[in-house]
């Protein structure tokens, strides 16, 4: 199991858009993934989970990872949140 | 990937929440808009919606998300005009329009299964607005 932390840094923060590129990015690996914001955690392969927690900018979240590509899985997300999700 | 069909009584609305939920979707996602009457005026046509299912059918079958009243029934129409092998695969989804095809949308992306896409877009009616 690899844990993370990052913090939300794009305008629109986990809604819409990028909450579905960030499902898809998580889907695109075998591991299980958690996404944990303060209190609440959603299965981060899960759009209704993820829109659901309405996280704004500078929200921070860690991404807990488990499974055979849990690092690559974790990279990949950490690039696609530090790129604020391709956002001018 | 599980197609996506999206029934309203207005060309408008039904383009527009293609256009939406087309930003969620992986390249290659079908989302295909059956808005209006064949005239253009207000209303669903059975006809117009059994040609966008089989247009969004990629062989994994297709999600119709619907408006109100008729558009159900519309709908269903429209299943029960499709050939056998297809009609089987093609689910009217229990959702709202807008949250739920975008849900649905991101689900098909991913290349969930008919059954999942639909619960899916169903669970979008819990997103609250507040």
């Amino acid at each position: 199991m690899t844990k993370i932390e990052l913090v939300l840094t794009n305008a629109a923060g986990l809604h819409a858009r990028p909450a579905a590129q960030f499902v898809q990015k998580a889907s695109a690996y075998t591991s299980k993934v958690t996404l944990a914001a303060g209190t609440k955690t959603a299965d981060a392969k899960s759009i209704l989970a993820i829109m659901g927690l309405g996280l704004g900018q500078g929200s921070k979240i860690e991404l807990t990872a488990d499974g055979p590509d849990e690092a690559a899985c974790l990279d990949g997300l950490k690039a696609l949140v530090e790129s604020n999700f391709g956002e001018g | 990937m599980v197609g996506i069909v999206v029934v309203s009584h207005s060309a408008k609305i039904a383009e527009g929440i293609c256009e939406l939920a087309g930003q969620m979707a992986a390249p290659g996602q079908k989302i295909i808009a059956a808005g209006g009457m064949s005239g253009g005026g207000i209303g669903t046509d059975a006809f117009k919606i059994q040609a966008a299912i089989e247009e969004a059918n990629a062989g994994d079958g297709v999600l119709v998300l619907v408006d109100l009243g008729s558009a159900v029934m519309s709908a269903e129409l429209a299943i029960d005009m499709l050939g056998d092998e297809l009609k089987d695969r093609v689910a009217i989804a229990d959702a709202p329009i807008v949250e739920g095809a975008i849900a649905a949308v991101v689900d098909a992306s991913i290349g969930q299964p008919l059954v999942s896409v639909a619960a899916t877009a169903a669970g979008a009616r819990e997103l609250r607005k507040k």
